[in-house]
C-alpha cells in the first residue's frame, strides 16, 4: 500500500565546492519530468544541494538572447561554487541575489547559504563544468555557517567512508554494497561514479573536511592571521597600521599595496579575490576600498583577470 | 631539504609530531601552499593533526577522537545498577545476562547487527533483590549469552525518557565469570518470535500466555469449525496463534512448535497450526517466566498494527463520546474517543457501553483481547464488549500525559517512508520556505485556497482570509511537506493576525517570506503534529514548529568522533 511518490521532492545534498566542482558525470532520465543529476566522485547523486560560503562576487551578464543573468561565486573552505540566476529562475531568488549584490558593492562581507539546483554544461572543447541555479538564498550569520560546515563535513565523511567501502564490492552490485554497510541512499550514485571516474582524491577531500571542521570549531586564529612571511609594503605603513592606515591609506597607497600583494602571492595561477581583500584588510584597507582599488587597477590595465575572481599583474 | 621557506613552521610541527620526518612536513607545507593556497601558518594546524593521526597507533588515535572528556574519565566501579547515573560512562559492573537477542537495525542509515536484552545486577548476592535493566550491545560479542554472569568493563549508561539502560560499546570489555546455558540456535532451528517471517513455515519455541476455544462460522452458512486461539511468547515478543486441531495445552506451558505456518492478516502475523504441525513440551530452565513474558507482551500504542487481535494494553482515555445511529431499523450506539499512552496517541471505539463518566476524564483502563483497525495508517482500538475493559486507579507510567501536547518522537526518514500517524514529532532540516506562505484566501464553500480569487470548483469567490505556512523539511534521504495553520504559524512568529498583516504590508509578500527564510532556512527544527498520507503525497500538519539551536563547534566535534578523524 506504499503510496506512489514519484513526484517527491529531491532532498538537498550537503556538498563542499571541491567535490561538486570536480564532478563531470551526469544523468537525466528519459521522461519529460525526470530529474537530472550531477554525480560526484564520492557518489553524491545531486539534483539539489544546500551550499554556503563567503559571497565573493556577483556580476550581471547580458545573454545572447538579451536577458540578464547574474553570475557569482561562493567560497567555502574547499574552493569555489559558481552560480547563476536568470529570468527563468524564481523571482525571490533573483531578488535575493540582487540585494546581496548591492550589499557586496557597499563593501560588506557576508556568508550566504543557498538551496540550489545542480547544473552542468560542456564547453566546445568537451570540458564539463558544474554550476548552481539558486532556488532560495539567504544571508547567514557565522553560527549558521559553522553548523552548515559541520553538517557538510559530516555528510562528506559519510560519503568518504562509503566510497572506501564500496571499492571492493561495487562490481558485485547493489545487494553486495548494502551488505558491505553502505547506506542505501548512497548506493545508486556510487554505482555510477566508481566505474566512471578514475578514482577520487580522497586525501584532498578529507583535508577540506578537516579545514571545515576546524573553522566550525572556531579554530580561526590560524586561518585569519596575517601571513608572517609576507613583507608588509613600506615600513611606514607597517609600523603605523591599525587605526592610522584605514584613514591615512589613500588610494595610491592602496594601489601600491595591492600590486605588491599580487606580486608576492601569485604562484603562477594568479591571486584570488578573497585572499587579496583579506590581506588588504590586514593592512588597514577596508574591503570596499580594496575592491575599488582592484577595479581601478583593472581599468588602468595594471592587472588581468585570467579566470573569474583571480588576478595577476600585467608583466 | 634546506631550500624551503618553512623553517620555523617545520620546527614547530616537529615539536608536536616527533615521529614525523622533516621531508614529509615540508612536502605537506608545499602541498598546502601550492594546491590549496594556504600559507604555512594557516596549514600548520591541519598538518600536525594529519601527522599525529598517521604516526600514532590507531588505538591512541581513536581515544583522542572521542574527546578529552571521555578519554580522561576514570573507570567507575559499581555493584548495583541503581548506583549509576544517566550520564555515567566507563562503568564496571558484574551482571547476569537474563536474555540476549540479536537484531539488524539501521543505525545512522547503516544496517548493523546489534544485540539487546535484559541484565540483572548482584548475581552472587541472593540476599538482596536484583535490579533488571535493558542493555544494548552495539557490536555483538560472543561472550554475552543468556544465563552468563559477566563483568562489563567500560560500559556506559543511556538514559531515555527517564529510563536508564546499559550500553555495551565496541570498546567495552566483557569478562565471562560463569558460562550460561545459551539456547541452541542453529540455522533451521527455532526462530525467535521477533524474527518470524511474515509468511512461511517455521519452527518456534515459546510459552503459552493465553488459550481459549473459539468457533469460526463458515461464510456460506454451512456450519462452523471449532478452533483454538491463543498467544505465544518468548523474550523477543509475542504472537497470536490459531489451531485448526484440538489442543491440550495450559497457560504457562513451554512448547516447541514445528511446522507451523505464519499468515499475515492486514499488518499482523499469526501462527497457524494444522495437521502437520508437531507440538511438544520443551525444557529450558533459562526461559523467561510466564509473568515476565506477560508483562512484556503488553502492547504500546506505537506497536499497534492494523489487523492485530488479542491485544493487551493500558491506555488513558482523554475524550469519550456516544454516537447513535440506526441499523436495520434498530437504534444502536457506538462510543469513541481519543486515548494515549507514553508511546503515542490513537482513537478507540467501543460497541458496548463502558463504565466511563465523561466528566471524570482522563481515565486509565487496561484492555484485554481487543482488536485494532487502522485508517490512513492511524490505529483505532476496537472494544467489542465491556468485559475487555478494566478501569485502573492510576497509570502504570509515571509521567502525566498532557494530551494537548503529547507526541512521540519518530526518526525523520522512518516517518517519511511510513504511513499516516497522529501525535508524532520529528526533527529535520528546513530546506524550503515556499513563496505562497503567509496570508491566503480560502473558498467560503470548500475551504480550498483560491488562486487569483478563483476556486478550482466554485469559480470566482470572495475569499476568507487565513494564514498558512508551507515548508519543506528533509532527513537523510527523504523530504516531507510541512503545513502550519493560522494558529501554529502565529505562535511560531510570535505575533497576532494584525501584526502579521502589518509585517506583510510593510515588506511586501515576497520580501516577507524572505524574512522567514533568513530566520529558518538551513536550520534544524522539530515539528509536532500529524502526518497524512494518501496515494499522491504526504503532508505533515504541524501543531508546532521549533527551530533547534545548533552549535556548529559541537557538531564538528561530534562528526570527528563519529568518523574517528582527529
Amino acid at each position: 500500500m506504499e503510496p506512489s511518490r514519484n513526484i517527491r521532492r529531491q532532498p538537498a545534498w550537503h556538498v563542499f565546492a571541491s567535490e561538486f566542482g570536480e564532478a563531470t558525470l551526469n544523468e537525466k532520465g528519459s521522461g519529460e519530468y525526470d530529474p537530472s543529476f550531477v554525480i560526484t566522485r564520492l557518489g553524491a547523486k545531486v539534483n539539489r544541494c544546500l551550499v554556503a560560503g563567503l559571497l565573493e562576487r556577483v556580476e550581471a551578464r547580458e545573454t545572447s538572447s538579451g536577458q540578464t543573468m547574474y553570475q557569482g561565486q561562493l567560497r567555502d573552505p574547499s574552493g569555489l561554487m559558481y552560480f547563476s540566476v536568470g529570468d527563468y529562475d524564481p523571482e525571490s531568488a533573483r531578488e535575493s541575489i540582487l540585494g546581496l549584490s548591492r550589499a557586496l558593492e557597499e563593501g560588506e562581507t557576508m556568508h550566504v547559504m543557498m538551496v540550489a539546483k545542480a547544473r552542468w554544461y560542456q564547453t566546445d572543447e568537451g570540458a564539463i563544468y558544474t554550476s548552481l541555479r539558486p532556488e532560495e538564498v539567504v544571508r547567514i550569520d557565522p553560527s549558521r555557517y559553522s553548523a552548515w560546515l559541520a553538517r557538510t563535513a559530516n555528510a562528506t565523511l559519510a560519503r568518504l567512508d562509503a566510497y572506501e567501502r564500496s571499492q571492493s564490492v561495487v562490481s558485485e552490485g547493489p545487494a553486495a554494497m548494502k551488505q558491505a554497510g553502505i547506506p542505501e541512499h548512497l548506493i545508486p550514485g556510487l554505482s555510477l561514479a566508481l566505474p566512471h571516474y578514475d578514482g577520487a582524491s580522497v586525501e584532498q577531500y578529507r583535508l577540506h573536511v578537516l579545514q571545515a571542521l576546524d573553522i566550525a570549531e572556531g579554530r580561526m586564529d590560524a586561518v585569519r592571521s596575517e601571513p608572517t612571511k609576507l613583507p608588509v609594503h613600506g615600513s611606514e605603513e607597517g609600523d603605523g597600521d591599525g587605526e592610522g592606515a584605514a584613514s591615512g591609506g589613500g588610494s595610491d597607497d592602496a594601489s601600491d599595496v595591492m600590486k605588491q600583494l599580487i606580486a608576492t602571492l601569485d604562484q603562477g595561477q594568479g591571486v584570488d579575490y578573497e585572499t587579496l581583500i583579506r590581506n588588504m584588510g590586514a593592512r588597514g584597507f577596508d574591503a570596499g576600498l580594496a575592491d575599488t582599488t582592484l577595479d581601478a587597477l583593472f581599468d588602468e590595465g595594471s592587472i588581468l583577470e585570467p579566470n573569474f575572481g583571480w588576478y595577476r599583474l600585467v608583466e | 631539504m634546506s631550500d624551503h621557506p618553512y623553517g620555523d613552521h617545520v620546527a614547530l610541527v616537529l615539536e608536536s609530531c616527533p615521529d614525523a620526518t622533516e621531508e614529509d612536513i615540508v612536502k605537506a607545507f608545499r602541498q598546502y601552499e601550492e594546491e590549496f593556497f594556504i600559507p604555512p601558518q594557516d596549514a600548520m594546524h591541519s598538518i600536525i593533526r594529519k601527522l599525529q593521526v598517521n604516526t600514532t597507533p590507531s588505538s591512541a588515535g581513536r581515544s583522542a577522537s572521542g574527546g578529552a572528556k571521555r578519554a580522561t574519565k576514570p573507570m567507575r566501579k559499581v555493584e548495583r545498577l541503581e548506583e549509576l547515573n544517566g550520564d555515567d560512562q566507563n562503568v564496571e559492573i558484574t551482571v547476569q545476562v537474563v536474555s540476549h537477542n540479536v537484531r539488524d537495525q539501521t543505525v545512522r542509515g547503516e544496517q548493523r547487527t546489534i544485540a539487546f536484552g535484559l541484565l540483572e545486577d548482584q548475581p552472587y548476592d541472593s540476599s538482596t533483590p536484583s535490579t533488571r535493566w535493558e542493555y544494548k550491545d552495539w557490536a555483538p560479542k560472543a561472550e554475552l549469552r543468556a544465563g552468563s554472569i559477566v563483568r562489563l568493563e567500560g560500559a556506559s549508561v543511556n538514559e531515555y525518557q527517564g529510563r536508564r539502560s546499559i550500553n555495551v560499546n565496541k570498546s567495552t570489555r566483557v569478562v565471562v565469570l560463569e558460562e550460561g546455558t545459551a539456547p541452541v540456535v542453529v540455522p533451521g532451528e527455532p526462530l525467535s518470535i521477533a524474527d518470524l517471517p511474515k509468511e512461511g513455515n517455521v519452527c518456534v519455541v515459546g510459552r503459552i500466555l493465553g488459550i481459549r476455544p473459539d468457533v469460526i462460522h463458515r461464510r456460506d452458512g454451512t456450519g462452523s469449525i471449532d478452533v483454538v486461539r491463543g498467544r505465544l511468547a518468548d523474550d523477543t515478543g509475542s504472537i497470536g496463534f490459531l489451531s485448526w486441531e484440538p489442543l491440550e495445552l495450559d497457560v504457562g506451558q513451554l512448547v516447541k512448535i514445528d511446522g507451523a505456518s505464519v499468515r499475515t492478516f492486514r499488518d499482523t502475523p499469526e501462527l497457524n497450526f494444522g495437521r502437520t504441525t508437531t507440538i511438544e513440551a520443551y525444557h529450558d530452565a533459562a526461559f523467561a517466566s510466564a509473568e515476565d513474558l506477560e508483562a512484556s507482551s503488553a502492547s504500546t500504542i506505537a506497536d499497534l498494527r492494523d489487523g492485530a487481535r488479542d491485544v493487551r494494553c493500558v491506555v488513558e482515555i482523554h475524550e469519550w463520546q456516544r454516537r447513535t445511529f440506526t441499523r436495520d431499523g434498530e437504534e444502536r450506539h457506538l462510543w469513541s474517543g481519543q486515548v494515549a499512552d507514553p508511546s503515542g496517541r490513537c482513537r478507540m471505539s467501543a460497541w458496548d457501553e463502558l463504565p466511563i463518566d465523561e466528566a471524570n476524564l482522563p481515565v486509565t483502563v487496561r484492555l484485554t483481547g481487543v482488536r485494532v483497525r487502522a485508517w490512513q495508517g492511524v490505529p483505532d482500538i476496537t472494544v467489542d464488549n465491556a468485559e475487555q475493559v478494566e478501569i485502573l486507579d492510576s497509570t502504570p507510567w509515571e509521567e502525566n500525559i498532557d494530551f494537548a501536547t503529547h507526541s512521540v518522537d519518530v526518526d525523520f526518514d522512518e516517518l517519511a517512508e511510513g504511513g499516516g500517524r497522529v501525535g508524532v514529532s520529528t526533527t529535520g532540516l528546513i530546506v524550503s520556505i515556499r513563496d505562497d506562505s503567509g496570508l491566503i484566501q480560502r473558498c467560503p464553500e470548500c475551504r480550498r485556497v483560491l488562486r487569483d480569487g478563483v476556486c478550482q470548483d466554485h469559480g470566482a469567490q470572495d475569499g476568507q482570509e487565513d494564514v498558512r505556512l508551507r515548508l519543506v523539511m528533509q532527513g537523510e534521504r527523504s523530504t516531507i511537506s510541512i503545513f502550519l495553520n493560522r494558529e501554529s504559524a502565529l505562535a511560531l512568529l510570535d505575533t497576532d493576525i494584525e501584526g502579521l498583516r502589518a509585517a506583510i504590508t510593510e515588506h511586501g509578500a515576497m520580501a516577507w517570506v524572505q524574512t522567514l527564510r533568513a530566520r529558518f532556512l538551513g536550520r534544524s527544527a522539530t515539528v509536532r503534529g500529524r502526518l497524512l498520507v494518501d496515494e499522491r503525497s504526504s503532508m505533515f500538519m504541524a501543531e508546532a514548529l521549533e527551530a533547534v539551536e545548533e552549535d556548529g563547534a559541537l557538531m564538528a566535534t561530534e562528526a570527528r568522533a563519529q568518523w574517528e578523524v582527529a
